[in-house]
């Protein structure tokens, strides 16, 4: 075991796991301020990930340049979405809000799983990008471009979004909101249209993530299934309260899974992510950066 | 200062009932708040004091009756347009933004885009008003002392330039010696800044001692109204809410 | 009371006249209909009982399903144990494991808890999948003495049983308290109601009765998918049939099923995918608007005034 392949597993996970992060902080930015749980936040990803692919196909755009389109496309999407469906339930008590929010989006999981597979079928979709090819090694360590590139998207949209949230009065309204609605309402904060921007920043941030997933994976009506659990996983492992906890917990699952996946073999690497997940979720609900509730 | 009587009070609460689900709170309440004055309502626990506030804010909606600011209703409308129009509440355990810093409260306190404006130079105020906000402004809201969380709470209200104050039991869990503080500012808020307020109080005495005009609510009802000096020599006062218990020798009123 | 002797005799006329279906008629595709049907009626009672009665949305009620299937596939076909006795042992498997789970889970909150039992779910599903081969064939023996009828009847009995099942715990003292656990949990454990031992209870009805589905499905069977057994969709057609139907109701799970199957098989004969967008659609609907499902709707009809809120 040299440690060029542990540099190469750990490099590889961090790689895996920045697509995990940024698949994580949508979820875990509408559930903290909103209380309101998406499970179709998987399918958004996937039709980010069908736009870039549309996208690509039809007009030559490469997929990481499509990220700049998938993002606004998703925003109004989410602004749609909440607009006509969630914003039903957010005036209700936070039980009943979080419990038919859930429901909710389940029934919307089926209709846009479903709905992909009648429009698009269920062929696997991939893209590849022109401007990004090939890789490096250092120090034994080789590092393909879109990888390498995927990570530093991924991070760069997390900074973006601290930066929105730390910076920007918008940002302090909705950690405002989050922390305790009706102060934040009191303060002058129009909760309802705080809560429907950052439904709708969720949708693009899983917009974002569905375009590097498309690169780095392929895309077909049933990865959003996946995704969502997937983003689960990570949000319980973070716990509520900081965008970068979410990303880093996503790091930390795709190192912990690569991990596995040398230990164990590849037929487990899922299994390893909902296991410390069902752990974290009976031994430290508040998960490992987030505050006890 | 209290301006001379002006034909339409500030406040004008008329014939509110408001409900938790199927119980009712609050019966046909009234009141009125003037301009420049300092208003208290004392009443028991669960008399539906913090409901009445609630309501007045926009928090919670009456079943029936009206309230009105300046003449304009603002019975139906949400919290943070009632906000805007210049009614602050200073919610009974304070309700800081606990995972964000003292600035940021204080800055999130001046949302509305008027308050927004001049936040720089409100900013300064309650600095002058509570020096240890100015002290701790980059501590975590979460990590403050009662007193100091109180004050942060009256504070972050005071950055929304309001007109009418709203403060629900901010004696509540404080020790005596920071409730003296708080009341004082309440009382200076009241004779030097002009500013209106309407005070929610278990501790009766220091409510009626700040206040010029006073309510009293019981079981969801106006049982009584009266000039806050009347009040606190009227015997049935003293006996209910002042702790006040007449010698033997004395008759029963 | 008349009425609710009314309808029990009503029931048990109607399972009874059912059971005689397959004496007037060979047709498989009938059989097999009316199989789906009673299949989805036990489906949707069972997980109505914990997430309809008890409050607690199960979103990995396919794992009780899935080892009832799978234990009860093993039982029989592979180590040649009669049915009746692989079926019995499938069910009680499904309730062990449901109590191993229960107690951990409980102590999460709503939706931790239904994102809980999802993940528990999964990972048996993955498990499964990658623990057995994918597929596996009746011996030759068992095919030969394949006989639809017998699981026809075996499948009503299970419809008609889940919704005794229901109707017994509905009118127990024990169904009482879980219910109050369902209201308000706080409220009913400060009145002396033992949380969660109430739940624990709704918990083992209902992962026994999907697990005696779950074995009902690999008798049905020739060839048998064991990963197909835990597939999610099991738990999402469950939630859809007892919603749609009327959730918290004991003949929402009936109705839901009857609807949910006739429509699918129409459905899915024309347009693939497009059934499962409009039951989504149904469902948010119904979430939305009618929160007592179809059951609720037939009534709404009839008596036209605004519910008090």
């Amino acid at each position: 075991m040299s440690p060029q392949l542990i540099a190469q597993n750990l490099v590889f996970g961090l790689f895996v796991g920045s697509n995990y992060g940024l698949a994580a902080v949508g979820l875990s930015l509408v559930f903290g301020v909103l209380r309101v749980l998406n499970v179709a936040h998987g399918e958004l990803l996937m039709v980010g990930g069908y736009v870039t692919f549309w996208l690509f196909t039809l007009t030559g755009l490469d997929p990481f340049l499509s990220a700049l389109v998938c993002a606004p496309v998703l925003f109004i999407l989410g602004l749609a979405l909440n607009q006509g469906l969630f914003g039903f339930v957010e005036r209700l008590d936070e039980e009943t809000k979080i419990k038919n929010s859930l429901l909710i989006s389940f029934g919307l999981t089926l209709v846009i799983q479903n709905a992909a597979q009648a429009l698009w079928t269920a062929d696997e979709r991939s893209v590849s990008s022109s401007l990004v090819a090939g890789g490096t090694v250092v120090l034994g360590v080789a590092l393909p471009y879109t990888r390498l590139a995927g990570l530093i998207l991924a991070l760069l949209t997390i900074v973006a979004l601290h930066q929105l949230l730390q910076r920007t009065y918008f940002g302090k309204a909705v950690r405002a909101t989050a922390e305790d609605w009706e102060a934040a309402s009191v303060a002058g904060i129009d909760v309802q249209r705080t809560y429907l921007i950052t439904f709708a920043l969720g949708a693009a941030l899983a917009g974002v993530a569905g375009t590097l997933v498309s690169i780095q994976y392929s895309i077909a009506p049933a990865v959003g299934i996946a995704w969502t659990l997937k983003a689960l996983v990570v949000v319980v492992l973070a716990g509520l309260g900081s965008i970068f906890g979410a990303f880093a917990a996503g790091l930390l699952l795709g190192i912990a899974e690569q991990i596995s996946v040398f230990i164990l073999g590849a037929a487990y690497r899922e299994v390893v992510g909902l296991v410390l997940f069902l752990l974290v979720l009976v031994l430290r609900p508040q998960g490992l950066f987030g505050r006890p509730h | 200062m209290p301006m001379p009587d002006t034909p339409t009070p500030m406040l004008q609460v008329s014939g509110i009932d408001a409900r938790h689900g199927d119980v009712q709170a609050l019966w046909g309440v009234s009141l009125e708040v003037r301009q420049g004055e300092v208003v208290t309502i004392i009443g028991p626990n669960g008399a539906g004091k913090t409901t009445l506030m609630r309501t007045i804010m926009g928090l919670h909606r009456p079943s029936a009756g009206t309230i009105h600011l300046e003449g304009a209703p603002i019975h139906n409308l949400p919290p943070h347009r009632v906000s805007e129009r210049g009614v602050i509440l200073v919610p009974e355990g304070r309700r800081l933004f606990g995972g964000m810093r003292v600035l940021e409260n204080l800055e999130v306190g001046a949302y509305a885009p008027e308050a927004r404006r001049r936040r720089a130079e409100t900013l300064e105020l309650v600095f002058e008003t509570f020096p240890i906000l100015a002290e701790r402004q980059q501590q975590q809201a979460g990590t403050l002392s009662g007193g100091q969380q109180q004050m942060l709470a009256i504070g972050r209200a005071l950055m929304g330039l309001p007109r009418l104050l709203l403060l629900d039991e901010p004696s509540l869990g404080l020790a005596p010696i920071v409730v003296q503080q708080i009341f004082q500012v309440v009382e200076a808020l009241g004779r030097q800044r002009g500013v209106t307020v309407l005070l929610v109080e278990q501790n009766a005495r220091l409510a009626l001692e700040v206040a010029d005009r006073a309510y009293v609510l019981e079981q969801g009802r106006v049982a009584g109204t009266g000039r806050a000096a009347d009040l606190l020599t009227d015997p049935r006062v003293q006996q209910a809410y002042l702790g006040y218990v007449p010698a033997p020798t004395e008759a029963p009123v | 009371m008349v009425t609710r002797q009314r309808w029990l005799i009503g029931s048990a006329l109607l399972v009874a006249i059912l059971a005689t279906v397959p004496l007037f008629t060979d047709r498989r595709d009938l059989l097999n209909l009316l199989f789906l049907v009673y299949l989805a009626v036990c489906l949707g009672q069972s997980w109505n009982i914990l997430g309809g009665f008890a409050g607690q949305v199960n979103l990995g009620h396919a794992a009780f399903f899935g080892i009832g299937s799978l234990v009860a596939r093993n039982l029989w076909a592979v180590q040649n144990y009669p049915f009746s006795l692989a079926f019995v042992a499938g069910g009680l498997a499904a309730v062990a494991f449901a109590m191993v789970i229960g107690m951990p889970t409980f102590r999460l909150r709503g939706v931790y808890f239904a994102i809980g039992t999802l993940g528990v779910g999964e990972v048996l599903r993955l498990t499964t999948a990658n623990a057995l081969p994918l597929v596996s064939a009746l011996p030759t023996e068992l095919v030969n003495t394949y006989d639809l009828a017998s699981r026809y009847e075996l499948a009503l009995g299970l419809a008609a049983a889940s919704t005794l099942a229901a109707y017994l715990l509905l009118s127990s003292r024990l169904g009482l308290g879980v219910l109050a656990v369902r209201e308000d949990e706080e409220a009913a454990q400060a009145t002396g109601v033992d949380a969660l031992r109430h739940k624990l209870a709704a918990l083992a009805v209902s992962a026994l009765f999907a697990g005696l589905a779950g074995a009902t499905f690999a008798y049905y069977h020739v060839s048998y998918y064991p990963e197909l057994a835990f597939s999610p969709h099991w738990t999402f057609d469950a939630v859809l049939i007892t919603f749609i139907g009327g959730v918290g109701t004991l003949i929402g799970p009936v109705i839901g099923a009857v609807f949910y199957v006739l429509v699918r098989e129409q459905l899915a004969v024309t347009l693939v995918s497009v059934h499962q967008v409009i039951f989504g659609i149904l469902f948010i609907v119904v979430v939305l608007t009618l929160p007592g499902g179809l059951v609720d709707l037939s009534s709404r009809l009839r008596r036209p005034r605004k519910r008090a809120k």
